[in-house]
């Protein structure tokens, strides 16, 4: 735990003080994660805000101070998957919408300067994301936060309010479908 | 299929890396409280859009009751009027009915006369 439950217990007595310190405590991992999560570093940062005013609105359904993280984690969880469900549904073909690679094309095009690594890391981004498309949004996060924020079945566990033998089946279908995508993909040459 | 697995979990440890830490902005906590505020301003509109709105429908019932209630000018003359008003009332009409038949004068046929 990043701060003392004292501390949480005051935020959910309205103390607003005590609720700066504990957003301030947990930011940067929350940003992380749904950096990770959602895919998109542009829109981290608004999905981050969501899940602080939904921990602030809830505080007071929080039983013990205890179970604070996995629930912080399920908000954050909720707030990514409202995200994404909200990006799909758009079809507009806006600036902001398009692919952090073709924004990274037309801004090298129009002259600005081209940095390999970062380039190298948009494109993995990129087929990752691709890759997700294979499964649903909520597969998406749940394979994320096993598979590349490393939380374990345990964890999960409280996060999801499912049992470990649940989780463990949908995570394996999640992957193989993931797996089967990779799979195609390196056989048609695009990895 | 192992070294598909093994692929795929390099390729996700890249995806770990390839998501850069992002740090908050330097206006981070002030939109953030701006944003609370703001969630806690709807209910607060709605409270008094919603206690409006029942002042005015308990107004407009208590209208329509009394309305309802107040009999009109005409049932209100026929519920105090007394008998003998109304017995005299349905005399005129009749009166009336009689004065205008004795006004009357039927033109007979000619057969129907008396032939002298």
């Amino acid at each position: 735990m990043l701060v003392e439950q004292r501390l949480i217990d005051q935020a959910r007595e309205g103390d607003s003080g005590a609720f700066n310190q504990l957003v301030t405590a947990y930011r940067k991992r929350i940003l992380g994660t749904i950096s990770r999560l959602i895919g998109r570093p542009e829109d981290v940062e608004d999905v981050a805000q969501e899940v602080f005013v939904r921990l602030y609105y809830s505080l007071d359904q929080l039983r013990t101070a205890e179970v604070f993280e996995p629930w912080l984690y399920r908000l954050t969880v909720n707030a990514s998957y409202d995200y994404l469900r909200r990006i799909k549904r758009r079809n507009e073909s806006r600036m902001a919408d398009l692919s952090e690679h073709q924004v990274m094309m037309a801004d090298s095009a129009a002259g600005g300067k081209r940095n390999t690594e970062d380039e190298n890391k948009a494109k993995v981004r990129e087929f990752m994301n691709a890759l997700f498309q294979h499964v649903s949004e909520e597969d998406r996060i749940l394979l994320t936060l096993k598979e590349v924020e490393g939380l374990s079945l345990k964890e999960l566990e409280k996060i999801y309010r499912v049992n470990e033998n649940a989780l463990k089946v949908r995570l394996f279908r999640a992957r193989q479908r993931v797996l089967k995508a990779y799979e195609s993909a390196k056989a048609n040459g695009n990895l | 299929m192992t070294g598909d697995n093994e692929g795929l979990n390099e390729l996700l440890a890249q995806y770990r890396s390839a998501c850069p830490d992002v740090e908050a902005s330097v206006d981070f906590m002030p939109r953030l409280w701006e944003k609370i505020e703001n969630t806690r301003s709807y209910p607060l509109i709605f409270q008094r859009l919603s206690r409006v709105l029942v002042t005015a429908f308990a107004a407009v019932c208590l209208l329509l009751g009394i309305l309802n209630v107040m009999p009109s000018r005409a049932e209100a003359a026929s519920r105090f009027a007394s008998y003998i008003d109304a017995l005299s009332a349905d005399a005129s009409v009749e009166r009336a009915y009689t004065q205008e038949a004795s006004r009357t004068t039927v033109d007979l046929p000619s057969e129907y006369l008396d032939q002298e």
